[in-house]
């Protein structure tokens, strides 16, 4: 399965936003209190992540990123933040790129299921990387003109 | 993982052979015509080994367990390892196959020598060959079965020998999608020559991620670049988890100012790029006007964003990046006219005015 696997940035920015921005009003419509508390975070977590999720599809790891948060949520179980990665994952020894990619494999949504083919797990990288930047870019910019 | 013809074909090869015959390998391999493959017969003279191109394990009915033994060097590295468990199955009608795999072999180095240009052609004469053995000699094909998994295996250790078997010396492209059984009795240098194109296609998709990652041009080596990833990754996904808490935060206070969203300020990039890199010079978009603070702050936002950015179009244009097929294609530049911009961020703003007033 090849879908188109470019990521146009106007495209994943638009459904982006578009899936985010009435997600967040609906998390501050429902919560009653102005309190911040950790189930606001955990929601506006969800929506951040499933915005991505959602933006880039056909990518391996987005349909894995959208997996693991429904479970998530369905067990309202707190995974750290979404993706499930060890936040530190510093130990990386001197030995060689095998412990690397094994370290990137738990970085990205869905790595564990790369085990076989290291390709593959490349190229996932590099739409994962571009679509964080992405989303690392709309996050600031709608926090930043508020 | 999926093996060629040849890697099962070179299975079984004695360390000892093979390495005395790489520098062959290596002189006749840059030329091109077959007929030099049986140079290095006459070199190792016809002791068992005059088919020298398939490192036969003793050539045809000549076996015999001794020889089996001899297949398996005792220090063989990784690559060699499935040759360990496939040779002691060798039997007699490996000799009947040896002509099959000698075709494969030839058409094999064939494709080496000439490169990827006609690796197309090659890859459908080589399947059609392997059809052909297959449907000759299914005996084997138990066999060979049986060996898959070894081959499995080994693969990732054989990947990081591979290069010690370098004697290949030619940029094989592996067809992507030719996956046949391999006969035992080649020579390991298929096996090799697959690990050789898996390699290559992985520095490729490395160069890539090159690009796509800040500061990866200073470092050199593959794990250092990989570190690099890592921690850019790292970075990226506690920046979400950052921004994210402080919506959270700010989320009950505040009606978001979506009318200066990102989308028009990065209207004509794709995403292949680092990301914020492409950025084009702020269109006046007088659709939604902007007032100048905006503007402002979107400026700030674009100069903080993760990497300087660009300021003409053209600069993405030119910018072509090899991109691996799986994640991004290459030479996608869509350049969104301003007039498409009327609809969709018309219609987004449309979704925002309701939430919002």
């Amino acid at each position: 399965m090849k879908s188109s696997k470019v990521i146009h940035s106007t495209t994943f920015t638009t459904k982006y936003v578009s899936y985010l921005v009435p997600a967040l009003t609906n998390i501050g419509s429902l919560l009653a209190s102005y309190d911040v508390d950790e189930e606001t975070k955990k929601m506006v977590r969800y929506e951040v992540d499933m915005a991505l999720a959602l933006s880039a599809k056909g990518f391996a790891w987005s349909r894995a990123l959208k997996h693991k948060l429904r479970l998530n949520y369905n067990d309202d179980d707190r995974v750290g933040d979404g993706h499930g990665e060890p936040v530190t994952k510093k130990p990386k020894t001197e030995h060689e790129e095998e412990e690397r990619m094994m370290c990137l494999r738990k970085l990205i949504p869905g790595g564990k299921e790369m085990m076989a083919d290291d390709e593959m797990l490349l190229s996932e990288l590099g739409s994962y990387v571009s679509c964080l930047e992405l989303q690392v870019n709309i996050l600031r910019s709608m926090l930043q003109n508020n | 993982m999926d093996v060629t013809v040849l890697d099962r074909q070179q299975a079984t090869y004695p360390l000892e052979l093979f390495a005395s015959s790489v520098p062959l390998f290596q002189s006749y391999l840059g030329s091109g015509p077959i007929v030099e493959l049986k140079r290095p017969e006459a070199y190792l003279g016809g002791d068992g080994f005059h088919e020298f191109v398939y490192f036969p394990v003793g050539g045809g009915p000549e076996f015999g367990d001794s020889e089996k033994l001899n297949l398996v060097p005792p220090d063989a590295a990784p690559g060699y390892c499935i040759s360990r468990t496939s040779s002691c199955q060798m039997t007699a009608f490996h000799a009947a196959s040896m002509k099959e795999e000698r075709e494969d072999m030839i058409l094999e180095k064939m494709e080496s020598t000439t490169g990827s240009g006609s690796r197309e052609s090659f890859t459908k004469r080589k399947a059609e060959v392997v059809a052909d053995h297959k449907s000759k000699d299914k005996r084997i094909k138990g066999e060979v079965e049986g060996e898959s998994e070894v081959k499995t295996k080994c693969s990732t250790q054989v990947s990081r020998n591979s290069s010690k078997e370098n004697s290949k010396a030619c940029e094989v492209q592996k067809p992507d999608y030719i996956h046949v059984r391999a006969r035992r009795g080649q020579a390991t240098d298929s096996h090799s020559l697959a690990e050789r194109a898996r390699r290559e296609k992985i520095s490729k998709k490395m160069k890539c991620l090159q690009d796509l990652v800040p500061g990866c041009n200073k470092v050199t080596g593959k794990a250092g670049m990989l570190d690099e990833i890592i921690n850019y990754v790292q970075s990226l996904q506690r920046q979400v988890g950052f921004l994210s808490m402080k919506i959270a935060a700010l989320n009950s206070s505040v009606e978001f100012n979506v009318e200066n969203l990102p989308i028009k300020e990065f209207p004509a990039y794709v995403a292949n790029f680092p990301a914020a890199a492409k950025l084009p010079a702020m269109p006046n978009l007088t659709c939604f006007q902007l007032n100048p603070m905006q503007k402002e702050a979107v400026n700030c936002m674009l100069n903080e964003t993760i990497h300087p950015p660009l300021t003409a179009t053209e600069g993405i244009a030119s910018a072509s990046v090899s991109i691996p097929e799986q994640a991004l294609s290459s030479s996608t530049i869509t350049l969104q006219p301003f007039s498409t911009w009327n609809m969709d961020p018309q219609g987004l703003y449309n979704v925002y005015d309701m939430g919002f007033h």
